[in-house]
């Protein structure tokens, strides 16, 4: 089992449209796979049409007292599962700080998937806190879309600095571009010429695409309705791409 | 199968569109795009994979294809590659946990499409009242198509289905379902289905004789049948052997063209003097024409060993030797391939299987070809087993590496006869007796290993200029005769074993007393 966390301290940069597509690629692989929906808009869950509630309630889940395999929802897809959002997720930090080891509490709550699914994606709301914590110390990989401007690479600096400053400096990330303009001058040129304290970014790239706008309104991922698109090649092109980086071309299945 | 994935038989009365008719008079289901899956099982031409219970399968369907490992081919546990196409060698497979696994199974030999089966597939999705999927099943017919000259035809038809999180009450309901029509589930893979069909069961490639002799057959229609069955280990290497890669189809052609020569050598008067006179020449000059490749393999397989022992310009210098070799093995491969495609060499072979079908008749009684094999056979082993001895006896820590050279190809002799005629022995006794040989014969053959070891270091050396190197290498030499010297050190506890009174009697009441 893997965990990727798609990650950014900044809203609004293509995390879910990330962590929805990714997901469904690597389910097309042949691979189990879960993906999280952390973030208590429930942007992701409304994308696979499943209801952003979890029964019992999200503190109980995150506090271990009900069952985390009761919550999991099958989607429209084969071998993709949805653990979905719920609103109490919005005091996500509150109930982590209750537990005991909040650090360590998102990981602890996926081991009973251990053997069951080769990835779990964890789609992440915009901050940082003790939740976004628990994710770090969860992953295995952190994704982070950036968009290529001044300001985006600024914060990616901070992200950078945070995980440097707090004991994350070998924790592996992965940025990479996302609602890249290639009419823009200034997009072309930070796409082409990554800052260095980027190290590692991803060649591939999500261009600003109006599929995956439209990913609201047929409910699905790109790849589904739109295959041959840009964006959907995009997704696809990445996907390959974190898998050699992470050499993930093999996984153990059952 | 994981919890919550079942499949089932679909039995041959019912239809596939029956089945769907039941399973919509009480769910509302959607029939999704039909799609094709093709899976190919590789194997080693001798089955090495079959045989160690694992499978290797190369998976295609609409999406990305892979491979897919089990390490137990009846388990749903396995390892997942995203590869398009299956390596032929190990050295082409990535480095992967994968490749772990199957390197000390598959070890030099090359892998093979060996089963082939295509599936046409119905996914059929249960729907509940909000339109939300609840049950996920597929509808797969198998077809096979047993060898290229057969039509394609369906080996069975399975439906396998997975619960959908969330919806496990469905789901039950839909094993119940399952359960009223009465179906069986489905217990082995299709793997071993689809090789029974193919009219050989897996593992049927054995370079062991395996043969049924009668013990008052006549000597010519038992070495007959020996021959025949070595003709047939010479054919199934032959296409593996021209294209020259893999090195064990050389070798189990090698072996099968000394042990037939062997029949024609050892047993005298048997066979008629044209054919031994026409045939023994034949088979001589394959031996002649195979050896050369075949002792470049050797070197070559050796010679990784040396690597890691060596210095960077030592390094460089096994490198080239080894280029030179396989410059070299090429020229004598080419050489060997054009032998074995000839019309000469296809014609021999021919006519040497036309005399071997041929049935034994108007034998004279008293003709020496008449004689019943098991005279012949007990005789023979007798014979040679005294010989061994005659051999062995005399060797002491001092005398030279030629006589243990003798001795070894003495037993290769006996082990040879002894196995031609396996058949008409108690199974038990004479396995006992081939196993003590065989235990003698290891270290007479690690004895022999080293003398090609260095015999090869020594090719090298003189092959390099450096003088660094021509001292690693002698050094190299000198502890590889120590090794020699260690193996030599052992030969007499086998030995002991081989020669002891107990053992001598045993052989005795089999072979000579018995009759
Ligand atoms: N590559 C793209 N091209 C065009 N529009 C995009 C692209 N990626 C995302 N969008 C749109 O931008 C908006 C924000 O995207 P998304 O929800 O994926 O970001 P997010 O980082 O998850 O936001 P939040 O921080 O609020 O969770 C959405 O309306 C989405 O449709
Ligand atoms: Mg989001």
């Amino acid at each position: 089992m893997k965990i990727i966390a798609i990650y950014n301290i900044k809203g609004g940069v293509g995390k879910t449209a990330t962590a929805v597509n990714l997901a469904y690629l690597a389910s097309t692989d042949g691979a189990n796979t879960l993906l999280w929906d952390l973030d208590p808009q429930g942007a992701t869950s409304y994308y696979y049409k499943v209801k952003p509630k979890v029964k019992g309630g999200g503190k109980k889940l995150i506090e271990g007292k009900s069952d985390i395999e009761d919550a999991v929802r099958g989607t429209d897809y084969e071998d993709l599962d949805i653990l979905p959002a719920d609103f109490s997720y919005r005091n996500m930090d509150l109930f982590l700080d209750q537990t005991k080891k909040p650090q360590k509490r998102l990981r602890k709550l996926l081991q009973p998937f251990e053997d069951e699914y080769d990835y779990v994606f964890l789609d992440c709301p915009p901050s940082i806190s003790s939740a976004s914590e628990a994710v770090f110390a969860a992953s295995d990989v952190l994704l982070v879309p950036t968009i290529p401007t001044t300001l985006s690479l600024r914060t990616y600096k901070q992200i950078r600095k945070f995980f440097h400053e707090n004991g994350y400096a070998e924790m592996k990330i992965l940025p990479f571009f996302a609602m890249v303009d290639r009419r823009k001058q200034m997009h072309r040129l930070i796409v082409e010429h990554p800052p260095s304290f980027m190290p590692g970014t991803l060649r591939s790239y999500i261009p600003y695409a109006s599929e995956v706008e439209k990913m609201g309104v047929h409910r699905a991922p790109v790849g589904v309705f739109a295959g041959r698109s840009r964006a959907a090649v995009s997704y696809r092109n990445m996907w390959e791409e974190v898998k050699e980086d992470l050499h993930l071309l093999e996984s153990e299945l059952e | 199968m994981a919890k919550n994935q079942h499949e089932y038989i679909l039995p041959e009365t019912s239809s596939t569109a029956d089945f769907i008719a039941s399973l919509q008079s009480i769910f509302t289901i959607r029939e999704e795009h039909e799609a094709v899956i093709w899976r190919t099982f590789y194997d080693t031409f001798d089955w090495r994979l079959f045989n160690q219970g694992a499978s290797l399968e190369l998976y295609k369907d609409q999406t990305s294809p892979k491979v897919y490992w089990r390490a137990d081919k009846d388990s749903a546990r396995k390892i997942q590659l995203g590869l398009s196409s299956v390596p032929r060698f190990i050295d082409h497979m990535p480095r992967s946990n994968l490749r772990k696994q199957l390197e000390p199974i598959q070890k030099m030999r090359e892998l093979l499409p060996r089963i082939k089966l295509k599936i046409k597939r119905q996914p059929i999705v249960v729907l509940n009242d909000e339109g939300r999927i609840i049950v996920r099943l597929n509808v797969d017919e198998y077809w096979f198509r047993p060898a290229k000259t057969r039509a394609a035809h369906v080996l069975g038809r399975r439906v396998s289905s997975k619960a959908v999180k969330g919806y496990q009450e469905n789901y039950d309901q839909y094993l119940d379902f399952i359960q009223q029509l009465e179906l069986r589930t489905a217990p082995d893979n299709m793997l071993k289905l689809a090789l029974a069909e193919t009219g050989h069961s897996a593992g049927d490639y054995t370079t062991k004789l395996n043969l049924l002799l009668d013990t008052d057959e006549p000597l010519i229609a038992a070495l007959k049948e020996i021959l025949a069955r070595l003709s047939e280990i010479i054919h199934q290497n032959t296409p593996g052997t021209i294209r020259g890669e893999d090195t064990e189809y050389l070798h189990d052609y090698r072996v099968a063209v000394r042990k037939t020569r062997s029949v024609m050598s050892e047993i005298k008067d048997a066979l008629p003097p044209d054919i031994v006179n026409t045939y023994g020449k034949f088979f001589s000059m394959l031996g002649k024409y195979t050896g050369p490749v075949r002792d470049i393999d050797v070197y070559l397989i050796k010679l990784d060993k040396y690597q890691k022992n060596l210095s960077k310009e030592g390094k460089k210098q096994l490198k080239a030797f080894k280029l030179h070799l396989q410059e070299l093995r090429k020229e004598k491969q080419a050489a060997l391939k054009e032998t074995l495609k000839s019309s000469e060499y296809k014609q021999a072979m021919k006519s040497w299987d036309e005399y071997l079908q041929q049935p034994v008749e108007n034998l004279d009684e008293n003709s020496p070809q008449a004689r019943p094999v098991s005279t012949v056979a007990d005789k023979l082993v007798w014979e040679l087993y005294q010989q061994t001895l005659e051999q062995g006896n005399v060797i002491t820590p001092e005398s030279p590496a030629d006589d243990i050279h003798t001795l070894r190809k003495t037993c290769k002799k006996l082990r040879y006869v002894m196995e031609f005629f396996q058949s008409l022995y108690p199974a038990r006794r004479i396995r006992e007796l081939i196993l003590v040989l065989k235990g003698l014969q290891d270290v007479l053959g690690d004895f022999n290993d080293y003398a090609v070891h260095i015999d090869m270091l020594k090719e090298f050396r003189k092959s390099v200029p450096e003088e660094s190197v021509e001292k690693a290498m002698t050094a190299m030499i000198k502890e590889l005769k120590k090794k020699q010297a260690a193996v030599r050190a052992g030969f007499a506890e086998q030995y002991a074993q081989y020669s002891s009174q107990d053992h001598i009697d045993e052989f005795r009441e089999i072979f000579v007393d018995s009759r």
